[in-house]
Order: C-alpha cells, then sequence, then structure tokens
C-alpha cells in the first residue's frame, strides 16, 4: 500500500508532526499528541465512572509499555486516589526477568508501593515449569493463573479497584477471538460479582502504537521482548489480521470494540445469543468450593489447573 | 544512501518515497512499529531524503 506524502507534515500548530493518525486523517506534534491521549484516557474514565475520590486502585503492572504508561496516566489524574501496584512474576526466563526490573524502575520513579506475587508461591510452578510438564498450550494456564492471583492480590492489597493495561487492539482481539472460536458468551462473561475487585480499563478507548509512542515520548524504556510462549497463541494470529486489516481500513479496530459497547447497551446480546448461552457458558458466577475465589462451577479454573499441573 | 535500521540490524539502501513506502517494502506491518526519522518519532507520510537515518522499533509483542 502506498503511503500519500502529506505535503507538509506539520501540525495544526505549525510544528513538525510526530504521529498522523490514519484513522482520523490528522497530523499532530508532540505535544499535541500527548494532550489528546490524556485527554481521551480522561474521557474514557469519565465516560465509564471508572474512578471516585478515594479509591483504591490496584493497578496490574507486567512492566510492559501498557500497564508502565497505565500507571502514570492514573498518577497524573487530577483525583484524589490511592494507588498501589501489583506485578504477577509468571517465571519466564528471560522475558519477566526484564519488565519486573522496568516495574520496579516505574513504581520508584512514582512513588507507588509496589508488591510482586509469583506463581510459584501461589500455584507451586513456574510458567517454565508448566510450559516443560504440558503438552498443551501454556497461553491458557498463564492466563487462568494470573487473572485469579491479580484478583486475589487486589483484595489483599485492599484495592476497591484493579485497572489493567488493556488497549483497543486487545479488546477487539479478544472479541474476534470469542466468535471466531465460537463461544460469544465469553464475551460478556459477568466479573461483575462482589468477589471480584472491580475492573477498570482506562486505555480501553487508546491503540496500542499510540502507546508506545507515548512512552517513548515520556522517556518509558521499553522492553523489547516477545513471552518465548506466545507464538502457541491464537491472539498472535487475530493480532497479525487485524493489523492488516486495520492498514487497509484504517479505525476498523475502534469499530469492532464499539460493536461491542454497542450490544453491551442494548439487549442484542440477549437476542443474539441467549439461546445459546443457556446451554453453554451463561456467565453466572459463584464461589469455588476449594479456594473460596469466584468461579462459575464447584471447581474453578485455577484450582482445576491448579490440580491437573501438580 | 539511506541508513535503515530494523530492530537493531543496520543496513544501507538507496530509497525513494515516504517512510510508509519504505515498511511497505520491507513488509513490516505499521501498526506494529514507530519509526524514528533522523533520531525523532515520525509519521510514516514523511518523505525519506538522501543521507536520512531511518529506524524501525518493534513495539507490538506478544505476551
Amino acid at each position: 500500500m502506498v503511503t500519500k506524502n502529506k505535503s507538509n507534515n506539520i501540525c495544526s500548530c505549525g510544528k513538525n508532526a510526530t504521529i498522523f493518525l490514519h484513522y482520523a486523517n490528522r497530523l499532530l506534534c508532540e505535544t499535541h499528541f500527548i494532550e489528546m491521549f490524556d485527554k481521551r484516557v480522561g474521557r474514557t474514565i469519565r465516560e465509564f465512572g471508572m474512578l471516585k475520590k478515594g479509591d483504591k486502585v490496584a493497578v496490574g503492572l507486567s512492566g510492559g509499555k501498557d500497564s508502565c504508561v497505565l500507571l502514570h496516566s492514573l498518577a497524573q489524574i487530577n483525583m484524589p486516589i490511592k494507588l498501589v501496584a501489583i506485578t504477577i512474576d509468571e517465571g519466564i526466563k528471560g522475558y519477566r526477568n526484564n519488565t519486573l526490573k522496568t516495574a520496579k524502575r516505574e513504581c520508584e520513579k512514582l512513588g507507588i508501593e509496589h508488591v510482586v506475587y509469583s506463581f510459584k508461591e501461589t500455584a507451586g510452578k513456574t510458567m517454565d515449569d508448566i510450559a516443560n510438564q504440558k503438552n498443551e498450550i501454556p497461553c491458557s494456564y498463564c492466563g487462568v493463573i494470573r487473572r485469579y492471583m491479580l484478583n486475589k492480590a487486589a483484595k489483599e492489597t485492599g484495592a476497591n479497584k484493579l485497572a489493567t493495561g488493556h488497549n483497543v487492539d486487545d479488546i477487539a482481539q479478544t472479541l474476534l477471538m470469542n466468535i471466531m472460536r465460537n463461544e460469544p458468551s465469553r464475551i460478556w462473561r459477568n466479573s461483575d460479582n462482589e468477589n471480584f475487585v472491580k475492573r477498570i480499563k482506562p486505555l480501553v478507548r487508546t491503540p496500542e502504537r499510540e502507546i508506545a509512542i507515548y512512552a517513548m515520548l515520556k522517556g518509558i524504556k521499553l522492553d523489547r521482548a516477545d513471552c518465548p510462549y506466545a507464538h502457541f497463541a491464537f491472539r498472535s494470529h487475530v493480532r497479525k489480521l487485524l493489523n492488516e486489516t486495520e492498514e487497509r481500513y484504517p479505525g476498523t479496530k475502534f469499530k469492532v470494540v464499539n460493536s461491542f459497547f454497542e450490544m453491551t447497551n442494548s439487549n442484542i446480546m440477549e437476542q443474539t445469543i441467549g439461546k445459546y448461552g443457556k446451554k453453554k457458558n451463561t456467565g453466572k458466577m459463584s464461589k469455588c468450593k476449594t479456594c473460596n475465589q469466584p468461579g462459575s462451577e464447584d471447581m474453578c479454573m485455577f484450582c482445576k489447573m491448579k490440580k491437573n499441573i501438580s | 544512501m539511506t541508513e535503515i535500521i530494523v530492530d537493531n540490524e543496520k543496513k544501507k539502501m538507496k530509497f525513494r518515497g515516504t517512510l510508509g513506502d519504505l515498511l511497505y517494502k520491507l513488509k513490516v506491518r505499521r501498526e506494529e512499529v514507530v519509526i524514528k526519522l533522523n533520531g525523532k518519532i515520525a509519521p510514516e507520510t514523511r518523505e525519506i531524503k538522501a543521507n536520512d537515518k531511518v529506524e524501525i522499533i518493534k513495539v507490538v509483542f506478544g505476551g
């Protein structure tokens, strides 16, 4: 695809542009990009009523660009909230060690309390152990254990909100993956339950590439490493598909995510998946009889997996 | 000659066009990289001139 040379390549303020927003046909300089970025995060927080005065927010901090930018965004928000950062160490050699250092450094820079929980302590095994032991896709284990630990850790820190760095790309990928797997009921899986710390995603309206540019402009060091198990994941395939589509049809990711919000706000979900949802996962939550944490059956996925790997 | 660095790998080549055209030629997905032109983040719409230094940094990773 040929990229047009925008004759001036300058922002409306007259400075050299840093970014071209293809979906908006707009060139922005560094200052106006950062301003737009911060405003959009603030608007997203207000749109979904994500924060209230006095909230204690646990931030899921992997040390990657998304969670680091999220931490910076929440630290500069003009509202009296308390922040605590939680890092889950899966135990993946050559990958998590680096991002752990970044997470620690960013917390020190911002003066935010930082706690680290490890797979080894909670599940009895590192992710490397699990990947070596099981002849299955490791990502499904990693996702379940990480989500379980984040919720448990957030509760232990006394937080009433759990913020994650999920962005437009992540949400669009997840939606498409659930549709491609014929698991539409998972899209609306209910985590709005008293046993779950309320989740918020302030970057849900922000594209991943813009998060990277923001991080670079703000001097947040990015670790350039792929998770060694990522190539196993269906997500990698969907990511590539979406990125290729976005290049050809700018704005596609926003449209996918907006479709989700529109469906959530109407009763289309019940109309379209209701009868199937009854047979499959209805999203109903109860408590796990083993660990007392939330789960959709008598034994939660974490306990099933822990049993399976022990 | 334009000096191009793709994920720390250096090469020199003659190229006429925009940064976006270069990504297309190198089969790099725009959505997964940030481009620096002579050390500064630049939009894909910028034209490459002789002796420019282009750095293509992968920023979207699996994980």
